[in-house]
């Protein structure tokens, strides 16, 4: 028994000569004035806030009676006091902001209790998703801090949240929510599974999580749908899909998802639900736009003259006239141009990146015009399209669009129209191969499914919302309880 | 014997036709009016309802004999005539398939060749059409079926537009009917049974049906879909076309697609053409998967291997064909074939199976 005891100590022993090379390492003795006992506390003081420690604790412990570790859950006046004789745990525990309490003398028991410095954002309009309608709140890094805000949302027993810890050396804590009278107990496991099958020492940020556990590792689409919107991820939890939120992140993931999905706002919940879906038309016509444009441009301007009218083309050629460059090329110029300005946008801070935005876009654009690079018209659609691609609401998809511009430009320069659909063809077929945790990422179009159409290209309104869409496989498929909806009155009734 | 094919590999009964719907509609649709019209004159549109009947009866002699073998034509095979035999007279669909395969896309780039760029290069153009098609087999049945589904629904718009041509429209020209003989007739409706070749697919996707009785409804609705289709066109066609025009133009459709005009758009046969990419897309992939399935059943090579061996072997025959002459002795070749294995050697197969449940059940 005494072995054990001491290999135990040994442990600790060992633990303090490495932590000791830090500087924020702190081990105080101090003994109590009744029963001269003596006590010991060992703590990070980068993760502890200090005021606790000498403000509650110290003065209760300096004072109050105790004979032994297990009189002291009484005294101390913190809630989270936990007392272990497993002497593993005291790495884990110190730096999650626990204090290690010890007596000496008395080997083999730990006293944990918390006292964790909170720092960090405080809640903050969302930036990426703003809507001038509805909750102004946005994910920060804590994860403490988000469950609270989900909880808060979803005020029910059946809301389970289980933790998990990846990575080998950031140890991420990662949470996975779902109401569990509602979720399909198989997309749970699914990605329970490959968050547990990840492999990799530092997870910084969910979009790690994302391209870890897709489906397909190699394709430019996003394959779960993220969010710093705290009433998205209460709704998404109530449609009954699966919720991954990591601590350090202010973006939440929501799988199993669609392709329409990530053109649909949340502010659409928000407007009427006619007004909802011409919102939702105009930005998948805006994408279709975003994409195909300059393709055609090209496609028709090097190859098929004569597929537009006289008129059309007499405007096209007249502004061509000075440019010297092949279509293909004007195009690529022009569009490097705006990824130029996006990337470079992006980079710097917001005032100067408006005056480079107004540098770029009107001084290049009109001296290129000017200089014979390029013509008008290929300025007006490349700038349309750019635009176009930034109606998407959820970030992560713009990108897509963006890319997916480029391999439709080459099909278009080397076999015109022909080529456009054929890169559609293989784009297609991408998107009807892939799959968001198991689930076909093209419904409710392939495979069909006409109850989900509801909730897709349009969003028809709460009344006729009544059923979960059958993608997720709920437990319960409704939503409402149809026995007691109202029955339609006829006219004058 | 067969191999169990998982459940959330099949496909529900109502795909079936998109599936079938994909595959019949292919090269032929630009060019059959002209082809029924031959021997019988503007009469023909009589002869596509003939044919669309006789292809409703051999359809359900297909799945009658599925059926009765519990498979796909394999195992109808090995059911009448034991394994060996059997296998040998499967390893002709094969070949069968491929060059199906080959006559499509040889067709349809001789279209763009000859509409849009005279100077495509049969081999390149092949090639990337090719990896797509491999890139839809690797996806499996369901995705082929996928990109079937997409190929009616998303160039439909196409049918609306022919009602571009009414104006220009004689509909007296159909008058009158019945001026030809019935051995006319029965000659044209054997030349428009090739439009409708495609169908016989079946017989080996059968296994990968969801609730097969159910999908009955829906493949005897894509032939009437199909037919529906080609009686509108022929229609539109004999209004448009005076007799002796029509003789002279091989694609009357892309022809008929000259007459659109939009705000936008002076010379639709482009996009139109452009659009029939996606049309045959099914087709060369169907061919391929059922080829390169049948190898796997055969000889029992893995699909991953031999889709694109056979992919390969396409390829090399499609850019062997160098002209207009070459391929059309091909696509004639390959449409006697299909019209003797569907109308011929499915009856007799049909009622040898008959035969052979008669004596197996004694």
């Amino acid at each position: 028994m005494k072995k054990t005891i001491q290999k135990n100590n040994q442990d600790k022993l060992e633990l303090e000569k490495i932590l000791l090379k830090s500087n924020d390492f702190e081990n105080l003795s101090f003994t109590n004035e009744k029963t001269k006992i003596k006590f010991c506390f060992t703590y990070m003081s980068t993760l502890i806030d200090e005021k606790i420690l000498q403000d509650n604790v110290l003065p209760a412990l300096l004072k109050e009676e105790f004979q032994q570790l297990d009189d002291v859950k009484e005294i101390i006046p913190i809630s989270d006091v936990q007392i272990s004789d497993n002497a593993s745990d005291i790495e884990q525990k110190l730096f999650n902001g626990y204090v290690l309490l010890t007596i000496i003398g008395e080997y083999n028991k730990y006293c944990f209790f918390a006292a964790q410095k909170e720092v960090g954002r405080t809640i903050n309009p969302p930036e990426v998703e703003f809507s001038v309608i509805g909750p102004k709140e946005a994910f920060v890094e804590s994860l403490d801090m988000n469950l609270n805000l989900v909880r808060k949302k979803l005020p029910i027993k059946e809301l389970i949240i289980e933790e998990l810890s990846v990575g080998a050396l950031s140890k991420t804590k990662i949470a996975i929510i779902y109401i569990d009278n509602v979720v399909n107990t198989e997309n749970v496991n699914t990605i329970r599974q490959r968050l547990e099958g990840i492999q990799y020492d530092d997870i910084a940020d969910s979009s790690y999580i994302v391209q870890m556990v897709s489906d397909n590792h190699n394709s430019p689409f996003p394959q779960l749908l993220d969010t710093e919107r705290p009433d998205r991820v209460s709704s998404s939890l109530a449609e009954g899909k699966v919720v991954v939120i990591v601590d350090g992140s202010p973006h939440a993931l929501i799988g199993p998802t669609t392709f329409v999905e990530f053109f649909s706002s949340f502010e659409d919940y928000f407007l009427n639900w006619l007004i909802a879906s011409f919102f939702r038309l105009i930005r998948l016509f805006s994408v279709a736009f975003s994409i195909l444009v300059t393709p055609i441009y090209v496609a028709v301007l090097s190859y098929h003259y004569e597929l537009i009218p006289r008129d059309l083309l007499n405007a096209l050629v007249a502004s061509r006239r000075a440019v010297p460059l092949p279509p293909i090329l004007e195009a690529l110029f022009l569009e490097l141009t705006i990824e130029l300005l996006r990337e470079a946008g992006a980079r710097l801070p917001t005032k100067v990146g408006q005056t480079i935005g107004i540098v770029g876009g009107i001084v290049i654009g009109t001296a290129s015009v000017e200089a014979g690079l390029t013509s008008n018209v290929l300025l007006i659609l490349i700038a349309l399209a750019a635009l176009a691609s930034f109606t998407t609401p959820v970030y992560r998809m713009g990108n897509t669009i963006r890319f997916l511009r480029f391999p439709f430009l080459l099909f278009a320069e080397l076999w015109g129209l022909l080529g456009i659909v054929l890169a559609f063809c293989f784009l297609l077929v991408h998107l009807i191969r892939l799959t968001s945790l198991g689930r076909p990422y093209l419904e409710p179009v392939y495979p069909l499914r006409k109850v989900d159409f509801k909730d897709s290209f349009i969003r028809l309104s709460f009344s006729s919302q009544g059923h979960r869409p059958l993608l997720l496989r709920s437990k319960r498929p409704k939503r409402v309880d149809e026995s007691d909806a109202k029955k339609k009155k006829d006219i004058d009734e | 014997m067969n191999p169990v094919i998982p459940e959330n590999k099949k496909i529900s009964p109502f795909l079936v036709f998109f599936v079938i719907n994909s595959m019949q509609t292919g090269v032929g649709v630009l060019g059959f009016q002209r082809i029924i019209a031959k021997s019988a004159g503007y009469d023909g549109w009589i002869a596509v309802i003939l044919a669309s009947i006789c292809i409703h009866f051999v359809l359900w002699m297909m799945y009658k004999m599925l059926e009765i073998a519990g498979g796909d034509l394999i195992s109808i095979h090995t059911f009448v005539f034991g394994k060996t035999a059997g296998k040998i007279l499967s390893s002709f669909y094969i070949l069968y398939f491929c060059s199906l395969a080959v006559t499509t896309l040889r067709n349809f780039i001789e279209i763009v060749q000859v509409w849009m760029f005279s100077d495509l290069i049969t081999f390149w153009f092949a090639l990337v059409f090719l990896i797509l098609v491999i890139y839809i087999v690797y996806g499996g049945f369901r995705t082929i079926t996928g990109i079937s589904f997409f190929s009616i629904i998303l160039p439909s718009y196409i049918w609306l537009l022919f009602l571009f041509t009414i104006p220009y429209a004689n509909f007296t020209n159909l008058l009158p009917i019945f001026n030809h003989s019935t051995k006319d007739i029965l000659l044209a409706s054997k030349d428009m049974s090739l439009s409708f070749l495609g169908f016989e697919t079946l017989l080996f996707f059968y296994p990968f049906i969801k609730r097969p009785e159910k999908s009955k409804k829906w493949s005897h609705l894509a032939i009437v879909f199909l037919t529906m289709i080609y009686l509108y066109l022929a229609i539109l066609t004999f209004a448009y076309f005076p007799e002796e025009q029509l003789q002279k133009n091989i694609w009357p459709t892309l022809t008929m697609w000259k007459i659109i005009e939009l705000p936008f758009v002076e010379r639709f046969e482009y996009i139109g053409i452009a659009n029939w990419c996606l049309i045959i897309l099914p087709n060369a992939c169907i061919a391929l998967w059922i080829a390169s399935r049948l190898t796997k059943q055969l000889f029992s090579v893995k699909q991953r291997i031999s889709a694109p061996i056979l992919a390969v072997f396409c390829l090399i025959g499609t850019s062997l064909l160098m002209t207009r002459d070459q391929i059309n002795i091909l696509t004639d070749f390959v449409g006697q074939c299909g019209f003797y294995i569907n109308f011929m050697y499915v009856p007799l197969l049909f009622i040898v199976t008959l035969i052979a449940k008669k004596v197996k059940e004694r």
